[in-house]
């Protein structure tokens, strides 16, 4: 099972390697050493602790978006609201601990625990919507992921706007309740080790538990749920549910781990990385961890090759453009329901062989 | 011409990837022009290959030879280009595409970009009609018929030029008017100069249709012989070994109070197949009452309404005179219902999960099987190695997913955790499908077993043999209603359930 995982994981990560070295290996030969350039993409990222301390901050939150889509996944859930969760997250975690007076200790739990409840809210409303109505979730979580942006601008500007900041941030973050730091010279915080933890409890819950049981069983079947008898719309429910609270806490762990302020002006991307890295990992939670460090990986060479030579930022951005269509495009292929929802077709997974009673039909 | 068979395997093994040796230096061949029959156990290797001559499972040594010429048939593709066809166990077809589409996928008539449906249709109507294998071009699969859904599987296997064609087990899905159809226009294929590889468990099949017969046991070549120099029994001792046929005892047993009851059931259904019409019906503990009909006559509304799947528009039930209004299937099962599901892979398992999993499932949030929110991973294999013992799966270990046993096996471990469950009303619906001899005979006891414990159960088969062996009553369905209901004895033949069954009849 992991094994099999495990290897289509290598088969694309090796897939990426090619792809990179496509792009990349043109626009190093533009510049005056191309090898350079190459070193300073592959090896670069190890030649000074900071740098790596980048790859493993970025994937932190890779990882916990990563572990809220894959449980969605496995349910059978393709809900996109894990960016919209981590932004929502994120703010309300920061205006908890901006606006609630809480004695120092209390600042982060309690910031983290209002974020990620209120944050949720953007998987739980498509997955309600679809438990209640059969509207696709992939669909109304795409939209609400902007609405949860403007609702979350509004209060940044009314609410939390520092006015002596020259740009549109908040207040300071105080510094109770800011994660601690783990590495000196990094800036590597215990979200990490949350995230970590994260995976080995997401591997437990999908594999060893009877919740993660039947959630597996209605992603893989859902005739056959319906067959046991299952409660078929609140497991998928359930399922998204806990997605959101982990892609909202990853949005409340992300501010209170690295940011002076929240400083977002759009939707910061991380969820979209998340769905990547689960792609990446197959769903398999303990995968997660390498495929998101693998990712933060190119993007930190990237990164550096752009700020230190004359390469255009494009070039980075169309990098990440191949990584996201050589993964998608894997996982598509592989996804009946994905491939029949984008190729427009009826999506099969709510057919039963049960017959279906006529709606007022019955002549 | 040359002298050469027309199809020849060449010492085919195959073992697959989680170590299974499903073939064993199988050697035989098939000659042109003829029906030649393949029988052996669940799990013999006939399905193994006749993916390897189908091109989708490649053979660990040995090799294929057509007109006497070795051929890699490295995929399906390769194996259409050579002229062989093939109707699968399990059906693939695409449910909600229309027959057309279904039959003209992958090589659709084009006019530039876009696909020409004027001349698919027709394409479709002309193959229809040379083949005399009538079925509506323009119908959505998913409404047909399984008799139906299988021509349009034949169809498509016919779309291609081909000489030889492949059905692995058609008969297990149909009643006997729709086989003797179905034998028909296969006679009239091979009169039109096909060669047919035909596999079937039922011997009487393979007497009526077929020339020759080759013998599999536990994927080696016990048995090859012209039909005409070989008895019934032999085959039976071949397909075996050493096994007595067993025999069936008919019913006979004493039945308790009502169980079950319908009172003036009715159910609007979309698909006219699905629909019921004014049912009553009692079914007792200790009884097993016989469902006959044609496929399509109101089983799947009848076991949908029975298992809570579907409120029924009108009429009530009732398990142990309590209505069951408003209660859904798992409320159903901890009162005691079990249901072993005619489409096996579709609602009976997971083909990717493993055979722990599927065994226990539905049982899992017992205390033998987890504690608190986890679940007892131990017992559960422990208690999944007892049923793949008793109920005899051939198996490579628990943990292999469901996709890796036979058709057969797979079947068989779905009906050992159904009858798991010990319980108090059972809906055994083609309990014995696509199941060998032995294998059937061995879940006909556990049936009848479970009827003398008290429970009661209704069987829903399209074997007539099956229904008349084990029922104690039987019923005959006709288009959603009882036309016909009679106490099962020595006097009860197929022959007089035929005209009910075909709604010519009504002794209700
Ligand atoms: N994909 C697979 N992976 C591993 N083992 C397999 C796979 N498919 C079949 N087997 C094994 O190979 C053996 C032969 O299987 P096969 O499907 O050919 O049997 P069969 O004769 O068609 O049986 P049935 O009558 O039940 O359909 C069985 O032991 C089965 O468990
Ligand atoms: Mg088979």
């Amino acid at each position: 099972m992991i094994r099999s995982a495990l290897a289509s994981f290598v088969i694309t990560a090796v897939l990426l390697v090619v792809v990179v070295g496509i792009v990349l290996v043109p626009i190093a030969m533009q510049m005056p050493d191309p090898l350079a350039v190459l070193d300073m993409f592959v090896l670069g990222p190890f030649r000074n602790p900071r740098h790596t301390g980048n790859i493993i901050e970025m994937a932190t939150p890779g990882m916990m978006c990563g572990l809220a889509v894959a449980i969605m996944l496995r349910a059978g859930m393709f809900n996109l609201g894990v960016e919209g969760a981590f932004f929502l997250g994120g703010l309300a975690t920061v205006a908890t601990v901006l606006l609630v007076p809480l004695p120092g200790w209390a600042m982060a739990p309690v910031g983290l625990a209002v974020g990620a409840v209120v944050g949720s809210s953007v998987c739980a409303v498509p997955g309600l919507l679809r438990a209640r109505y059969d509207a696709s979730e992939l669909v109304s979580s795409l939209m609400l992921n902007f609405a949860a942006l403007f609702i979350g601008l509004f209060i940044v500007n009314y609410f939390l706007r520092d006015p002596t900041a020259g740009a549109m941030v908040s207040y300071k973050i105080p510094n109770d309740a800011r994660l601690p730091r783990l590495v000196a010279g990094t800036r590597i915080h215990l979200g990490t080790i949350i995230a970590v933890a994260g995976c080995l409890l997401g591997t437990v819950y999908l594999f060893m538990t009877r919740a993660g049981f039947e959630s597996r069983i209605v992603g893989l079947n859902p005739a056959f749920a319906a067959h046991l008898g299952l409660p078929i719309r609140w497991i998928l429910l359930r399922s998204q549910l806990i997605g959101g609270l982990i892609a909202a806490g990853a949005g409340g762990i992300e501010m209170l781990g690295l940011y002076q302020r929240f400083s977002w002006q759009g939707l910061p991307g991380n969820g979209w990385t998340g769905v990547v890295v689960a792609i990446l990992a197959r769903d398999n939670p303990i995968l997660l961890i390498p495929a998101a460090l693998f990712l933060s990986y190119l993007q930190v060479g990237g990164d550096l090759i752009s700020r230190n030579f004359d390469v255009p930022s494009e070039a980075v951005g169309l990098i990440q453009a191949l990584v996201l269509l050589v993964v998608t495009s894997s996982a598509i292929m592989r996804n009946p329901r994905l491939l029949r929802f984008i190729t427009g077709r009826k999506a099969a997974a709510n057919k039963t062989s049960g017959p279906k009673v006529a709606e007022g039909s019955a002549a | 011409m040359t002298n050469a068979p027309l199809v020849a395997f060449a010492g085919i093994s195959k073992t697959y990837g989680n170590g299974t040796l499903a073939l064993d230096d199988v050697s035989f061949s098939i000659a042109g022009g003829v029906i030649h029959a393949i029988c052996g156990e669940n799990g013999a290797g006939k399905s193994t290959l006749m993916k390897i001559l189908f091109g989708l499972e490649q053979p660990s040594s040995g090799a294929v030879l057509l007109d006497g010429k070795a051929v890699a048939i490295t995929s399906p593709r390769v194996a259409a280009g050579q002229g062989i066809g093939m109707v699968h166990q399990h059906f693939s077809l695409v449910p909600s595409l229309s027959v057309t589409e279904n039959i003209v996928l992958g090589q659709e008539p084009r006019r530039g970009a876009f696909i020409d449906r004027a001349a698919a249709r027709q394409r479709v109507v002309d193959l229809a009609q040379r083949y005399n294998l009538l079925v509506d071009p323009d119908a959505v699969v998913r409404t047909l018929s399984v008799a139906a859904q299988q021509k349009v599987e034949i169809l498509k296997a016919l779309s291609r030029d081909v000489r030889v064609l492949i059905l692995d087990e058609p008969t297990a899905v149909l009643t006997p008017p729709e086989t003797d159809e179905l034998f028909e226009r296969l006679r009239d294929l091979r009169a039109a100069g096909l060669t047919i590889l035909f596999i079937s468990h039922k011997l009487r099949e393979v007497r009526a249709l077929a020339s020759h017969v080759t013998v599999l046991r536990a994927g080696r070549l016990v048995g090859d012989a012209p039909l005409d120099a070989i008895e019934d029994d032999a085959i039976a001792r071949l397909v075996m070994g050493q096994a007595e046929r067993p025999k069936l005892k008919r019913g006979g047993r004493v039945s308790g109070a009502a169980t079950v009851t319908l009172a003036d059931v009715s159910l609007a259904a979309r698909d006219a197949a699905d629909r019921l019409h004014d049912l009553d019906l009692a079914i007792h503990a200790g009884e097993i009452l016989g469902v006959a009909g044609v496929d399509g006559s109101g089983q799947r509304g009848l076991v949908s309404v029975l298992t809570g799947r579907i409120q029924p528009s009108a009429g009530a039930i009732a398990y142990d005179g309590h209505s069951i209004a408003g209660l859904g299937t798992a409320a159903l099962r901890q009162r005691g219902l079990a249901h072993l599901p005619a489409d096996r892979f579709h609602d009976g398992g997971s083909k990717r999960m493993s055979l722990v999993e599927n065994a226990i499932a539905g049982a899992h949030r017992l205390a033998a099987f987890s504690s608190g929110p986890f679940l007892k991973r131990r017992a559960m294999e422990a208690r999944t190695v007892q049923m793949i013992e008793r109920y005899n799966v051939r198996a490579p270990g628990p943990k292999a997913p469901l996709a890796a046993l036979s058709g057969g096996n797979a079947q068989k471990l779905i009906a050992a955790r159904e009858f798991a469950t010990e319980p108090r009303f059972l809906i055994a619906d083609q309990p014995t499908r696509g199941i060998d001899v032995a294998a059937a005979a061995f879940l006909h006891e556990r049936l009848s077993e479970l009827a003398e414990k008290g429970c009661a159960v209704l069987l829903i088969t399209a074997d007539l043999d099956e229904l008349l062996a084990l029922s104690d009553r039987i019923v005959v369905l006709y288009a959603g209603r009882i036309v016909a209901r009679m106490e099962n004895g020595p006097d009860l033949t197929p022959e007089r359930l035929g005209p009910s069954m075909l709604g010519l009849e009504s002794a209700a």
